[in-house]
């Protein structure tokens, strides 16, 4: 079994970040993976996206042209990226940043204002990319929300552990997302 | 990312595991101008370096990293440069130079888009640059590449070996999709013995005889000689370091010849092929020089129609083609610059070529 990823967003969101998580998520669960990130020469507001894809033989290609599961974090992403979801794969949306609108009959939909609830709920909005795997855990049931814990360990570098707590909050928030009223 | 680690698998970029590679190998100098897309080489080695009491040197250009890793290597410690396309090319006299001092210089080549400034997408339009080399005269670099980000660091090490074993300038040639992409790798300890160089070393010259490692000779027949002995090292470095990989190569009708990060689609390329029902294989050098001539030499004997796969304008199918010698066709597919092209655009174009 293989299967694609696709996060995208602006840059700043965390991106690849998330992209760098959901990859150690998989290397924690013995898979065989591949990260790779796609940006501009801006620090901060170009696009920015990055490939994961996980695979139990060898991965057959670091970069692909659809997915399976694709995160859209903004309005730009969501039109560019809307096409490249492979037929009965899911794309998770960003309704705070992004219009809610269905294009596609054969996809999966998931509208998540994400950023709002990182805001409300966790007081942070950087913590929209960590929210939006606890979604993809649950939508792709590929990954575990402990997987995930672990995979935080893995990347938050040890003077930032401070911020571990509130990420794996966010993995809770974005799991659930379809139980919480925003 | 400042971990040296040997005992478990860590999801890394190419570029840090070259550099933790090269920290684990001995490499005691580094010295190095950033561009993208290898900075992160530098960066580690500005952080552990200095970590360690080892040498870093953000050097002024290029041209004065690579004449500093030669001085450095002259005193018989390990050092290290790397770079990227456009100021590999900057680095050229120097490789020459090293390789008639013949020092043993580790030199990571992460390639771009060329020529010239070109862009920072993936390419392996270097395969010339570092097979022919830039530089005058007659000579070889020893050339390494890696297609995961677990070889980036197992060829590391190694090039680091073959530099020390044969006293010549070694070059690991990986690209931007190696240097950026992440993947799980284990960092074992440096598996390589270690090189006495204490006859050549300039290491002081109390109580011996002076020496001078220099790069010119004024007899012609001395030059000569010295250019003989070269060759014939190079020649032993072919016997004894070729290495490759082979998969269904046994009873195919195509191979497929593919190195570096280009070579894993191209694998997934010929398992598709195999569920066809076509007979495709795949050879992929794993030393570029040296070159698997003799293997394919060989294989020519059997095999109908080579291809070599490649993400520049067509560089290593001469090589391909010299050791197939007319024994059979030899196809080129490629793309210019960028991520190498998805394997089923490459079953496709072999299709075509049927």
């Amino acid at each position: 079994m293989e299967k694609d990823f696709i996060i995208a967003g602006f840059g700043g969101q965390g991106v690849l970040l998330a992209g760098e998580v959901l990859a150690n998520g998989f290397m924690i669960d013995n898979k065989n993976v591949t990260w790779y990130p796609s940006y501009g020469a801006e620090m901060r507001g170009g696009t920015v996206n990055c490939t994961v894809v996980m695979s139990d033989e060898d991965v057959s290609a670091v970069q692909k042209s659809s997915a399976d599961f694709i995160i859209v974090l903004n309005q730009a992403s969501f039109d560019k990226y809307v096409s490249w979801v492979k037929k009965g794969g899911s794309i998770i949306v960003n309704s705070s940043l992004a219009i809610i609108k269905k294009t596609r009959e054969d996809i999966n939909y998931i509208f998540v204002p994400i950023t709002k609830l990182a805001q409300e709920k966790l007081g942070n909005i950087k913590m929209s990319n960590i929210l939006a795997l606890g979604t993809l855990s649950r939508v792709s049931k590929l990954i575990s929300l402990s997987t995930l814990e672990k995979a935080l360990h893995n990347v938050i570098p040890p003077h930032r552990a401070n911020l571990i707590p509130k990420n794996i909050e966010a993995l809770k928030l974005g799991y659930e997302y379809d139980l919480l009223k925003v | 990312m400042t971990a040296t680690i040997t005992d478990k698998k860590v999801l890394m970029k190419g570029n840090y595991a070259i550099a933790n590679a090269a920290v684990l190998a001995g490499c005691q100098c580094y010295f190095g101008y950033p561009i993208t897309p290898q900075s992160e080489i530098g960066e580690f080695m500005s952080g552990k370096m200095q970590e360690l009491g080892r040498a870093y040197v953000s050097a002024e250009s290029e041209l004065a990293a690579i004449n500093m890793t030669i001085g450095a290597c002259s005193t018989g410690v390990k050092a290290m440069t790397s770079s990227s396309s456009c100021a590999v090319s900057l680095m050229q006299e120097g490789l020459s130079y090293a390789t008639s001092d013949q020092l043993p210089v580790v030199l990571v080549s992460v390639m771009r888009g060329g020529p010239g400034l070109g862009n920072i997408y993936p390419s392996q339009g270097d395969y010339f640059q570092a097979t022919r080399g830039g530089g005058n005269g007659d000579y070889k670099l020893i050339v390494l590449a890696p297609s995961t980000v677990q070889e980036c660091a197992d060829l590391t090490y190694k090039a680091f070996y073959l530099a020390q074993k044969y006293r010549n300038p070694t070059v690991l040639l990986a690209d931007g999709l190696l240097g950026q992409m992440m993947e799980p790798v284990e960092f074992k300890p440096y598996p390589y013995p270690e090189i006495d160089n204490s006859q050549w070393k300039l290491s002081g010259a109390k109580g011996r005889e002076a020496r001078i490692i220099r790069s010119y000779a004024p007899l012609a027949d001395n030059q000569c000689v010295y250019l003989e002995k070269l060759f014939e090292k190079y020649k032993l470095i072919e016997e004894q370091e070729t290495q490759w990989e082979e998969i269904g190569t046994e009873d195919a009708d195509i191979v497929l010849v593919s190195f570096g990060s280009t070579a894993r689609n191209v694998k997934t390329a010929t398992k598709i092929c195999r569920q066809k029902g076509l007979k495709v294989g795949i050879l992929r050098p794993i030393t570029l020089f040296p070159f698997p001539t003799k293997r394919l030499k060989e294989l020519a004997q059997s095999v109908k129609m080579f291809v070599s796969v490649e993400v520049n304008m067509g560089q290593m199918v001469q090589d391909v083609r010299l050791a197939v010698n007319g024994k059979a066709p030899v196809e080129l597919i490629h793309k210019g610059v960028g991520v190498p092209p998805a394997p089923e655009e490459i079953v496709k174009q072999i299709e075509e070529l049927m």
